[in-house]
């Protein structure tokens, strides 16, 4: 086992939901199509005036690239069981829902977060029509979802920077 | 000294001096610190280049962050595309 190199810190409640939201991911990625917007942001044109050659690119790459998110999700799955077994929102009372969990994460897992996360928010943006800097709705919870997402990304990565 | 032997020599260089490119397009999702640490732990770069390139992509729309054979560069936008970053192979300016 490699050493740890981070050790993140999680409230009960926000470790169910992002087991959730990771869930959901790998499903996503299961039945996956790049005529979904949100997988297509995943495998993107990797040839911007070239449609043959960016086919031609996707069909080598997509498969490896698809496959190493499904890792990744399972990766971060695990690291959020707790004592094994698996953190469901609806188990959580108020009383436990700000215990803090600690997860330690070796340098493996610490990229499959960082990726995930950043995954999460790209498949989030997709689905809530993010097309430019700006775009907010502080009404929709949804973009509450996307902000914690990157509050996490951010803090991970200055514990890693440290 | 002939002729066609010079032309052939200038030919081979000008394509020595377009080499493809690898583009990294500004998007409206991924955190500038996410962007600056891709650019740092894939191609090894200093926070000072890495986070001068962040700037050039959020800023400017884009940035060339590596040139060299296609073949290269398309491992490279792999990789960005692994990161979740949106990344273009293109053939160099001249």
């Amino acid at each position: 086992m490699t050493e740890r190199i981070v050790v993140l810190e999680l409230a009960r409640l926000e470790a169910a939901h992002l087991t959730d939201l990771v869930e959901q991911f790998a499903e996503l990625l299961a039945d996956s199509t790049v005529a979904d917007p949100a997988v297509a942001r995943l495998v993107p044109d990797a040839y911007r005036d070239d449609a043959e050659a960016a086919a031609e690119f996707r069909s080598v790459t997509q498969g490896d690239l698809l496959e190493r998110r499904v890792a990744d999700t399972r990766t971060v799955r695990d690291t959020l069981l707790v004592d094994g077994a698996r953190l469901a929102v609806t188990a959580i009372d108020e009383s436990s829902a700000t215990d803090v969990l600690t997860l330690p994460l070796d340098e493996g897992q610490a990229a499959a977060w960082l990726r995930t996360l950043a995954a999460l928010r790209l498949v989030l943006a997709a689905r809530l029509g993010i097309t430019e800097d700006d775009d907010h709705d502080d009404g929709d919870p949804r973009f509450g979802v996307y902000d914690w997402l990157g509050f996490r990304l951010d803090g991970l990565l200055r514990a890693l920077d440290d | 000294m002939t002729l066609p032997l010079v032309e052939r020599d200038v030919a081979e260089l000008t394509q020595r001096e377009q080499p493809w490119q690898t583009v990294v397009w500004n998007d409206p999702v991924n955190l500038m610190s996410y962007v600056t640490h891709v650019f740092r732990e894939y191609f090894g770069f200093s926070k000072a280049r890495a986070e001068r390139l962040m700037l050039a992509v959020h800023h400017e729309g884009h940035a060339v962050v590596a040139e060299g054979p296609r073949e290269q560069m398309e491992l490279h936008v792999q990789a960005m595309h692994d990161y979740g970053l949106w990344a273009t192979v293109r053939r160099g300016e001249q």
